[in-house]
């Protein structure tokens, strides 16, 4: 249990921490070619031409981690050499998939638009192409999406925008505050800003009674229902909002295609699914275990809603070291599912609710992620079970717990019975697995979701983590702290609905209570 | 009179020449005294206000009507306060002197706010007033380069301006009331409400600023005919009743704190022994103090005239009406150890007399109390601050300060806060030195003077924590380690001692903070050594001192207990062990904010031309944004972002044109004004922005004229 004594190491990080009288060490960044003095260290990422559909789109980043996102997006050493325009294949760093072949530039700080190191992507136009680079940089780490304006403000205070004082900036910067301003209304106008313009309300209403209790309850009239009261509403809102998140996630689904993986014991027909659904042997199946090794992965439209399908390894505890790996990745994969096809062989399990929920518990499908039943080999079924119809739907002995597919979750997973040998139940599988798309992407006509949404998602995910503080915080007693996370949260969905001042919270406190002198 | 240090005589002093009022001219200026710095207004700004300055080096004058009411707490006895508690950290931490006096004239220390955690604990007290005064009294004429005298001040002695500054002329000193004139390298005005102060009492109404004190007329014209835009603020004081004619029996008793918690950071603990500090006391209104308003309404000339007005409620006549038919607190507060002077606060009213005495009897505990004086309404003029600098040098006439209720702000604190910041620059522009100024970032008197410069104010401007971005960071317990080393240096404000302890307990900060943070355990063994306190299960294993620290039940005492060595020492300096604890409470929010903070230091740091006319410029900005920039007069960018209305294009377009036409401004900077400057005469031959501003604003005091308390 040795003390290390760091004194003086840890003296410059208190410094910053302790108050504000130190002034600000220029370039958090730091280390990075060409300095970013000033700078925070954040580097920020935006789509830069227009959204939506188009032959080229560009994608531009500023901040010390330009270089290590061309690094990490283009799979090279360093970065290309700068201001010249170089091919490269731009992949997923995650999952080292290519997202696209496109054109990186790269400028070092500080002769760049913001004054700091930036990096463009120069991408085909198409929606998923965009929102896949986007979702990749969101992922690397010091990497966030820019606020509105946030390149140009970078710019003035690297004192960048005077040398280009041309008419033509003024034109290109107009350009894009008036896309934004268009882009923010088409959503501040529709029912989505509606519902934030109420949280925002809601959440400045609350802040502004929790800050009244802590300004006047001492001397004027404030009672303490005003704090069981703010809890209250706090805790409702950080309900919706988590809420919101989740179906929030629809839009990408609906861009990025809905991940399902098909996953279950040896040997049961995984890949012949595949191929029955995909209609070309693009999995290899044979009658012995274990053939599948690696992930397949294909691209399905089903009933319109994009689907990445993938094949995994059968599910058991492996002897060969290859087919350990295997089932290492058939693992991983399902934890990144959005949709589980849980395949059984439905002559060894009894169709009991009972009987089917323990085979798929057996599988470990993860948690909270929807999963349909697919009973394959229902040929091999005997007379009585299988029902006279063919294959048309779960086995009677299933909806009695089922209902309807689209029923309640809670009572287990949808089931159906298939046949991939005859093609039998291939259409009810069909229609089953599109209503669960239909349920995790929504309703496309609602509106094609806005790229600016993934921001949006991004502050509300912080709003909800300070209101979930808050609430952490309960009757620690520093009602100065719990205020402190209602005032992050009403920041951050402030960079959505706009700024609420100081003065908006007294209006409400002098408002709502009767304080004075 | 004269007097200075120690209440020594001057030599004898060239006497008043009849006839000389107008004295612009360098002959009759030659011969008049010369002090560095010249302070008008012997109140909470004006002390504050000459003190920084004579301790900055600047040889100071301190002009007031009458010696005797140096130090007077006109309204309520008591100082700081939630918010106003933080100001007098702040004032302290400059080496003011509001914080050392009230710990030596305190008879009920209170910290509010104890249970809502350490960064919005109020420091408050109720203070004996004729200690205060008589200790006030003592500090200002006892400051070393310090002079004070009794006159009254009729004009002020102008002068071309300095070229490239913004200002029509500067001032050059004061021209007195017998007619003698003072010059003066600055002057700072903290006249508060004797800027044609209006006294109201029922339909009674009679020019006072407060009662028994004779406005200042003559100042009020001269500011008006130089341009300064001027409103109107209302604000009122309430009945004083005889201490032994009250029944406390049934009252709710609210005890002083033991051991009291001293406001300065000099100060180890208050005068007063704790038990022999007096108890406040609290009673409520009920429906029949209401009916007596509500009936009588058509006699409450200063509450009749009016129709909106402050969003708060600084009169019960208001609260009456804007909250009825429940009770209202009164609280009871003694107004000094000898005093059987009862000050009930909560209860300003301007009814006539005979009305204000049922009321005080229609509750609880006062049936029987005697009123000694009643309460009042008081009208009067403030300068609209945003004709200020953030060093609240005016922008009209140079070398001109303003501090305190002149500039819309109630509350002693608020003044002094002023008042020191005034001083402090009044004194360093004499010395040809940058000005000191405290950003948003830094403190409240930060966050209140870029407000009142930025926004101006409508009401009167009280300091509220919610009004604080980083309210997290600017806390009671660290204004030394946010502002005093920043006087001793920047200002020269500060004394030697001070600057001392200052800088002793950052550096024993400094190392608690690494000693704690380089003890790392993992949490079995914590919960081992300390069973008291819960440790998160989530936390990432091993967990620092630090960290331990930031937990409720954890405190520098328990810590070094389970760890004597090297915490016992830590915990044995009770100070440094409590503000450890705050420290470590606060890291996370501290550490979150300094992004933010940084953003703001930014556009802090992005200086606008102060000679900008924004409705000529050449930029894309829209009239309502030029109207609004021309009004407010931003300072920098990060001002511009606070003013309401202003869009992120605008502030963008404005900036990029600032950037791009820098130099061209510069050069017109440069070119010298013309014109004569003589005390008492009219500008009409500059039809600036300011006319503008002053046109605007002139609607604006119409409104306040009509406001209710």
């Amino acid at each position: 249990m040795a003390l290390s004594v760091a004194v003086r190491a840890a003296r410059g990080r208190w410094a910053r921490g302790l108050s504000s009288t130190v002034p600000p060490a220029g370039g958090t960044g730091g280390g990075t070619a060409g300095g970013t003095a000033g700078g925070t260290g954040d580097t920020i990422f935006a789509l830069s031409s227009a959204p939506g559909r188009c032959g080229v789109a560009v994608i531009r980043a500023s901040g010390p981690g330009s270089a290590g996102l061309l690094r990490s997006l283009t799979g090279t050493p360093g970065p290309p050499p700068p201001r010249v325009l170089a091919l490269r294949r731009i992949r997923d760093p995650r999952s080292a998939e290519t997202l696209d072949r496109g054109l990186v530039v790269w400028f070092p700080g500080p002769n760049s638009f913001t004054g700091e190191d930036c990096a463009e992507l120069h991408v085909h136009g198409g929606p998923a192409v965009v929102s896949g680079v986007l979702q990749a940089l969101g992922r690397l780490p010091g990497l966030r999406p820019a606020e509105p304006g946030e390149f140009t403000r970078r710019a003035f205070a690297h004192g960048k925008l005077d040398l280009t004082a041309a008419e033509g900036l003024r034109d290109l910067i107009a350009a894009e505050t008036e896309a934004q301003r268009r882009q923010a209304l088409r959503q501040m106008e529709g029912d989505l800003g509606r519902l934030y313009q109420r949280w925002s309300h809601a959440l400045t209403q609350a802040l502004a009674h929790l800050e009244a209790y802590i300004d006047f309850s001492e001397d004027d009239n404030v009672e303490e229902e005003v704090l069981a009261r703010v809890a209250v509403t706090v805790r409702a809102l950080l309900q919706e909002i988590r809420g919101h998140l989740r179906d929030g996630r629809r839009g990408e689904l609906l861009r990025g295609g809905v991940r399902a993986v098909i996953a279950g014991p040896p040997n049961v027909g995984k890949s012949s699914l595949l191929n029955l659904l995909c209609r070309r042997p693009a999995a290899i199946v044979s009658p012995s275990a274990g053939t599948t090794r690696d992930v397949l992965e294909v691209a399905l439209d089903i009933g319109g809603y994009p689907l990445l399908l993938s094949d995994t390894a059968g599910l058991r505890r492996a002897a060969d070291p290859v087919e350990r790996e295997g089932v290492r990745r058939a693992r991983e994969r399902l934890c990144q599912a959005d949709l589980v096809l849980a395949v059984l062989d439905a002559t060894s399990v009894s169709p009991t609710p009972a009987a089917l929920g323990a085979a798929l518990a057996a599988l470990e499908p993860p948690p909270g992620t929807p999963c349909v039943l697919v009973l394959n080999k229902a040929d091999l079924l005997g007379g009585p079970r299988g029902s006279p119809g063919g294959a048309q739907g779960p086995p009677a002995t299933l909806l009695s717990c089922e209902g309807s597919p689209s029923a309640t979750p809670a009572q287990g997973p949808p089931a159906t019975l298939l046949s991939c040998k005859t093609g039998e139940g291939l259409e009810a599988l069909l229609e089953l697995l599109a209503q669960q798309l239909a349920q995790l992407c929504g309703d496309p006509l609602s509106g094609w979701p806005s790229l600016t949404q993934s921001r949006h998602s991004r502050h509300l995910g912080a709003c909800a983590a300070a209101l979930a503080r808050f609430g952490d915080l309960g009757d620690s007693g520093d009602l100065a702290l719990a205020a402190e996370q209602l005032r992050l949260a009403r920041r951050e969905l402030g960079r959505i609905t706009g700024h609420v001042g100081a003065e908006d919270v007294l209006d409400i406190i002098f408002r709502d209570f009767c304080v004075g002198k | 009179m004269f007097l200075r240090g120690g209440c020594r005589r001057l030599p004898l002093l060239p006497a008043p020449r009849p006839g000389h009022r107008r004295a612009g001219s360098e002959a009759g200026a030659a011969a008049a005294p010369r002090y560095e710095v010249v302070v008008i207004g012997g109140g909470h700004a004006g002390t504050e206000a000459a003190a920084a300055a004579a301790r900055g080096g600047a040889c100071t004058l301190l002009l007031t009507h009458r010696i005797g009411t140096i130090g007077e707490m006109s309204c309520n006895p008591s100082f700081g306060g939630i918010g106003k508690g933080h100001l007098m950290r702040e004032v302290d931490a400059l080496d003011g002197l509001c914080g050392r006096l009230c710990d030596r004239s305190g008879v009920h220390y209170k910290v509010l706010n104890r249970c809502k955690g350490p960064a919005v604990w109020g420091l408050r007290a109720q203070i004996d007033r004729g200690l205060y005064k008589e200790n006030m009294q003592k500090e200002i004429l006892n400051t070393p380069l310090l002079t004070v005298r009794e006159a009254s001040v009729e004009d002020l002695l102008l002068k071309e301006p300095e070229p490239g500054r913004p200002g029509k002329c500067q001032v050059a000193g004061v021209v007195l009331g017998d007619g003698s004139t003072v010059r003066a390298g600055s002057v700072i005005l903290t006249t508060g409400t004797f800027l044609r102060g209006m006294i109201y009492i029922g339909l009674e109404m009679h020019p006072a600023g407060r009662l028994g004190d004779q406005p200042a007329i003559g100042l009020a014209h001269t500011l008006e005919k130089l341009g300064f835009a001027v409103g109107r603020l209302k604000t009122g004081t309430p009945p004083r009743l005889a201490k032994d004619t009250i029944d406390f029996g049934g009252l709710e008793e609210r005890a002083a704190d033991n051991p009291p918690v001293p406001f300065s950071f000099l100060s180890e603990a208050v005068w007063i022994k704790p038990e022999d500090q007096l108890s406040c006391y609290l009673t409520r209104t009920n429906l029949k103090a209401q009916q007596i308003i509500r009936n009588n309404l058509h006699l409450n000339n200063h509450i009749r005239e009016t129709t909106r007005g402050p969003r708060y409620c600084p009169s019960l006549e208001s609260k009456v009406l804007r909250f009825p038919d429940r009770e209202h607190q009164v609280w009871l507060e003694p107004e000094g150890l000898d005093s059987n002077i009862i000050y009930p606060q909560g209860m300003s009213m301007t009814l006539p007399p005979e009305l204000q005495e049922q009321v005080v009897k229609s509750i609880p505990g006062l049936e029987k109390a005697k009123m000694l004086q009643p309460g009042y309404g008081v009208q009067y003029d403030f300068l609209d601050p945003r004709q200020l600098t953030t060093s609240l040098e005016s922008r009209l006439v140079q070398r001109l300060f303003f501090a305190g209720q002149i500039n819309g702000t109630t509350g002693y604190e608020e003044a002094a806060a002023q008042g020191v910041i005034a001083g402090i620059n009044a004194c360093l522009r004499v010395q040809g030195r940058p000005p000191f100024t405290v950003s948003r970032t830094e403190g409240y008197v930060g966050v209140l003077i870029d407000d009142l410069t930025t926004l101006g104010t409508t009401e009167p401007y009280r300091m509220f924590t919610s009004r604080v971005e980083f309210r997290m960071a600017l806390r009671p317990d660290n204004a030394d380690a946010r502002l005093t080393h920043r006087g001793f240096e920047e200002a020269g404000c500060v004394s030697q001692q001070r600057y001392e302890q200052a800088v002793k307990m950052r550096a024993a900060l400094e190392d608690g903070i690494a000693t704690l943070k380089s003890i790392q355990f993992s949490i079995s063994k914590w919960s081992q050594l300390l069973p008291g306190v819960p440790i998160s299960n989530s936390r990432r294993s091993p967990v620092s001192a630090f960290e331990v620290l930031q937990y409720q039940d954890a405190n520098m005492e328990i810590l070094a207990k389970a760890i004597p060595e090297p915490l016992g020492k830590l915990a044995q300096w009770r100070e440094l062990a409590e503000r450890l604890k705050i420290e470590a409470a606060y890291e996370w929010c501290v550490v979150n904010q300094q992004q933010e903070m940084e953003e703001v230091r930014r556009d802090e740091a992005l200086q606008l031309p102060d000679d900008l006319d924004y409705f000529a410029i050449d930029a894309s900005l829209s009239a309502e944004v030029r109207e609004k920039l021309a009004a407010n007069r931003p300072q920098t960018i990060g001002a511009v972002s606070r003013i309401p209305g202003i869009t992120p294009a605008a502030i963008v377009n404005l900036l990029r044109f600032v950037k791009t036409n820098h130099q061209k401004t510069e050069k017109l900077k440069a070119v010298p004004q013309s014109g004569k400057y003589f005390p008492g005469k009219m500008y009409s031959d500059k039809a600036t922005s300011q006319r503008q501003i002053s046109a605007e604003f002139s609607e604006e005091e119409a409104r306040f004229v009509k406001t209710p308390l």
